[in-house]
């Protein structure tokens, strides 16, 4: 029997072989988002729900591209890719252009994009390769999670210095939930659990600018600046509430129509599904992301290499903390950190992000059975 | 070797898996319950929140009536303003805001104050005006930086103007913001509108129900800018308009008044002897309502306050001036109604009368000799009426005052109205705790000493006499309940008299009133009494060596001219009454004032004969 996945069959082939499903409940949601960002911007298709369209069919497009790309030439491409991401992010420190405050863009002749961006993709494909070459024995030992943290603790620190709070504590989680993953002892991971109890404070207050410091502490206490960082929480918990169990319908939503949730394409879209479609369409929603993210775990499960199955979970968690984080934000759970709703938050990098994740993730289930080499230490 | 390395790191990776598949689980369902607290548990408060954000109810403030002249012209209206207002609640940071603002518009420290305070007493979604009556260009600059300046709105609003800026001023009065006191008395929600202006003195203040109208509320979407997305007008509470009023006067008439005074000070009532609507009523001189409604700078209220011709005084209803001479028609009339005199009975006028130790003297140098009644009235002689007085005593002089409308304040709708006094006995004994003398008759028989009228009073005297029916009641607004006008109860006979020998004061040769204007007025068949009205007292040493003419006196201590009169003698249909303060001998420059109004009103009233225009002229 022919082996359909090996890379000389066919290219129709092997297409068939992907998971069209994740493929087509992706595609769901990018076209919530589409309908969303019509919505908040009052049916004006070309003010983003048309720019987010074209930017979905083309991020498909990579997606496939990546998908069709053998396993190891990804796992070739981990470290290089890291070094990549970690020298662009220096040249945002460098030469980065301000935007609203804080360098997060890099405006290179054509495009204008965020490295931090491409490090998410980055420190997961890292992290990957890592524990695929890490011998067992040494995941907890001192050598181990030194070279984990050297991986991790790089690319927090220039985020940081962007500065992106949000981005920070993605790729953070991001990569402590790797390296859970990867199977420290529950020793280390009380011991980091204590480190982090006492270093929290300090980040706080050393490790933080002003305002994103006067986020955190509105969030604790609402009622310490009404007007200003609280404000778009109160009015989107309004607008959210006010849609009730059914909500006031498509495009009757009167919250948004007044410009009362401020970003509400952007960062707080999901305030539009929550007042038009109310209960109903939320929950929906979050069903939508979690049959996503239950298919790639279903997906890791089948990949028989560590760097496959790290990877797609380390990029389904990425996946799955941009939810938490932008709904616990929406919903008044978590401070203001400017984290978008992936696929339906209006905004190029973040789609091109998690569309070319999903490309890696299909690759991986793609290329389950292949053998890959690994690297000594 | 791969096998044996990989092997064992599937299960741990699964077991992990799962565990962060829980906690992911149970993240979502913390986030599926928030959801349902804040959509089911809450939903009804975010509702009435999300339409707290939406709607506004806003004050709608009613335009203002206007006030017309009898024949419809505008005297008060609503012009065009340009203004700016605030909305605190939707200013960011309100210290910049205003720095911002005044760096456009400069703003005085006063004005930053009460901006401030207005801020402070009002709800945060009141408007609160920054400034009015900006010019275009200045109103357009702000309108250029209102992105930047969120809360704060140009609008265009409607302001009171005064057409005529000024001759109208004292009747009208002007408006102003509601102060404390107002907000106090009355729970209209539009006093508390800080754009809201209400009536501060005058027909003003006096028919500010009429006027005002009453508040509309209109519901407003508003977006988190605090834009109006929209209006939802609902019929039920729009705002209504306040109604016109109209007032008896005649604007042609009265700035023709204000021509006739110049630059002089004093009162000037035109009343219609029938019905006692005023045509005219005038205090000069005057100052422009206009800026009252604006806002007084403090050079324009220092100009108004050290002015020694007192512009805001409203000497047409407040005034309190002697009637001097044209109170001798009281006399007259109390003599004959007291059945002691016979009018033909002669008192011989040698220019002076001897009262214990004082002298009282005649105007007239050298005397009139013998005087009858109706020659006294004519030449003015004191000595005649001293005379009389001493006869008939002051008791029932004053009855006869009082019926003629002297000691009262007539209610003309608005306030400001005096009484004047008029005097008695029981008077001076109540005001000054000393008993009445002699000498004090005396003063009051010429209208001098204790005996204050207003220009109105001399007006309504004037008309009451002209009627001779009726006691005359002045009034100003138009629908206004007067009822009945009470009987004068004086013997016809008597009023033909002391009309007959005021008509010989205008139209006989030889009355105080001919002799001024040579011919009179060709076809105005007037009668009229002159007066001088003294401010100051003239020592023996002056009086024996030589009066000094007004002219060489300062302004302040020249003669008040006075004059009374009413035309047509035979068919009287209007009376006027006009006080030139400080103007001089008596029959000059009232009497030419009043000749002129008589004609003028006739005209207007086609009463009158057209008269040439060489007459006029000399008439003026």
């Amino acid at each position: 029997m022919m082996n359909p996945l090996s890379s000389r069959a066919g290219f129709a082939a092997k297409l068939y072989e992907v998971n069209w499903l994740l493929i087509a409940l992706v595609s769901l949601v990018g076209l919530v988002g589409v309908a969303m960002i019509f919505a908040a911007t009052d049916g004006v298709w070309s003010r983003g729900a048309q720019q987010h369209l074209i930017r979905l069919i083309f991020a498909a497009g990579v997606m496939l591209v990546i998908a069709m790309i053998d396993m190891k030439v990804w796992y070739a491409l981990a470290y290089p890719a890291y070094l990549g991401a970690l020298l662009l992010l220096i040249g945002v420190d460098v030469m980065g252009a301000s935007v609203n405050g804080s360098q997060r863009w890099l405006d290179l002749p054509f495009i204008r994009f965020q490295p931090s961006e491409v490090m998410k993709l980055a420190i997961v494909l890292a992290l990957a390769r890592y524990y695929h070459d890490l011998p067992k024995w040494r995941v907890s030992r001192v050598s181990g999670l030194f070279g984990a943290a050297i991986i991790i603790l790089l690319p927090m620190a220039l985020i940081l210095r962007q500065p992106d709070l949000g981005t920070t504590l993605l790729v953070a989680a991001t990569g402590i939930a790797m390296v859970f993953l990867a199977g420290v002892n529950w020793r280390v991971i009380g011991g980091a659990f204590l480190a982090g109890t006492i270093a929290l404070p300090l980040f706080f207050r050393f490790g933080l600018k002003e305002y994103q410091r006067s986020r955190i502490l509105t969030f604790l206490d609402p009622s310490r600046d009404p007007t200003g960082a609280s404000y778009h929480i109160t009015q989107s918990k309004i607008a959210l509430g006010s849609g009730g169990v059914s909500g006031k319908g498509f495009m009757n939503g009167t919250q948004r129509q007044l410009e009362y949730v401020p970003e509400n394409r952007t960062d707080f879209i999901f305030t539009v599904i929550g007042e038009e479609f109310g209960l109903v369409g939320s929950l929906m929603t979050m069903g939508l992301y979690i049959s996503v993210i239950g298919l790639c775990i279903w997906l890791s499960i089948q990949c028989k290499h560590m760097f496959s199955r790290l990877l797609v979970l380390g990029l389904t968690t990425t996946f799955t903390l941009y939810i938490f984080i932008n709904l616990g934000m929406v919903m008044g759970l978590a401070p203001v950190v400017g984290v978008p709703l992936p696929l339906i938050s209006y905004g190029g990098t973040v789609i091109l992000t998690v569309m070319a994740g999903f490309g890696l993730i299909l690759s991986a289930h793609l290329h389950r059975k292949n053998e890959l080499p690994r690297s000594q230490y | 070797m791969a096998e044996r390395d990989q092997g064992p790191d599937q299960a741990v990776i699964t077991r992990r898996t799962a565990m962060l598949g829980a906690g992911g689980i149970g993240i979502f369902s913390i986030l599926a319950s928030r959801l349902y607290y804040l959509q089911v548990v809450k939903a009804e408060d975010y509702r009435v929140l999300s339409d707290d954000n939406r709607f506004n109810f806003n004050i709608t403030i009613p335009s203002r009536g206007r006030i017309l002249d009898r024949h419809g012209e505008n005297l008060a209206v609503n012009s065009q303003d340009y203004r700016v207002v605030l909305i605190p609640e939707q200013v960011n940071d309100m210290e910049a805001t205003l720095k911002r603002v005044s760096d456009i518009l400069p703003l005085r420290d006063k004005t930053l104050k009460r901006i401030k305070k207005d801020i402070r007493e009002h709800a945060g979604f009141v408007p609160i005006l920054i400034d009015d009556h900006l010019d275009w260009k200045t109103f357009s600059a702000l309108n250029l930086n209102i992105p930047d300046l969120p809360g704060v709105i140009p609008e265009v609003g409607e302001g009171r103007a005064y057409p005529d800026n000024g001759i109208f001023a004292h009747t009208l009065g002007y408006v102003g913001r509601a102060d404390p006191r107002d907000v106090e008395k009355d729970k209209d929600p539009l006093l508390r509108q800080p754009t809201f202006r209400i009536g501060k003195t005058g027909v003003e203040a006096a028919a500010d129900k009429i006027l005002r109208g009453s508040a509309g509320k209109l519901k407003v979407e508003v977006n988190a800018l605090g834009r109006i997305v929209r209006e939802w007008p609902e019929p039920a509470d729009e705002a209504v308009n306040g109604r016109d009023v109209w007032l008896t006067l005649d604007a042609e008439l009265q700035r023709y008044g204000a021509e006739l005074f110049e630059e002089d000070s004093g009162g000037l009532a035109v009343i219609d002897v029938m019905t006692g609507e005023l045509r005219t009523l005038l205090s000069m001189p005057t100052f422009d309502g206009n800026l009252f409604v604006s806002g007084l700078t403090q050079d324009d209220m220092d100009a108004l306050n050290n002015d020694e011709k007192r512009p805001q005084y409203n000497k047409v209803l407040s005034g309190g001036y002697p009637p001097a001479s044209t109170f001798k028609m009281t006399v007259m009339l109390a003599g004959l109604e007291s059945g002691l005199i016979d009018p033909s009975d002669k008192t011989f006028c040698t220019q002076r009368l001897r009262l214990g130790n004082r002298t009282f003297h005649c105007w007239k140098p050298g005397g009139h000799g013998p005087m009858d009644m109706r020659d006294a009235l004519k030449n003015s002689c004191d000595i005649y009426f001293y005379d009389l007085s001493q006869k008939i005593g002051m008791d029932n002089i004053a009855a006869m005052g009082r019926k003629l409308g002297f000691g009262t304040a007539f209610d003309i709708g608005i306030s400001g109205v005096k009484s004047g006094i008029m005097p008695d006995p029981a008077w001076k004994q109540a005001r000054l705790g000393n008993g009445w003398r002699m000498g004090d008759t005396l003063n009051a028989s010429i209208g001098q000493g204790f005996v204050l009228a207003t220009p109105l009073q001399l007006a309504v005297m004037a008309g009451r006499i002209a009627n001779g029916k009726k006691a005359l009641t002045p009034n100003l607004l138009i629908g206004q309940d007067l009822g009945e006008m009470a009987d004068l109860d004086i013997n016809p006979e008597h009023i033909a008299f002391v009309q007959d020998a005021m008509w010989a004061v205008c139209e006989e040769p030889g009355g105080t009133a001919y002799r001024d204007n040579g011919v009179g007025i060709k076809g105005l068949d007037m009668a009229g009494k002159t007066g001088t009205g003294q401010v100051r007292g003239i020592s023996m040493s002056e009086r024996q060596s030589r009066l000094r003419k007004n002219k060489e006196l300062p302004w302040k201590l020249r003669d008040h001219s006075i004059f009374v009169g009413y035309a047509p003698h035979d068919a009287p249909r209007f009376a006027v009454g006009c006080v030139v303060e400080h103007g001089g001998s008596g029959s000059k420059r009232a009497a030419a004032i009043v000749r002129a109004m008589l004609q003028r009103v006739l005209e207007r009233d086609g009463l009158g004969a057209k008269p040439d225009e060489k007459a006029e002229g000399e008439a003026l």
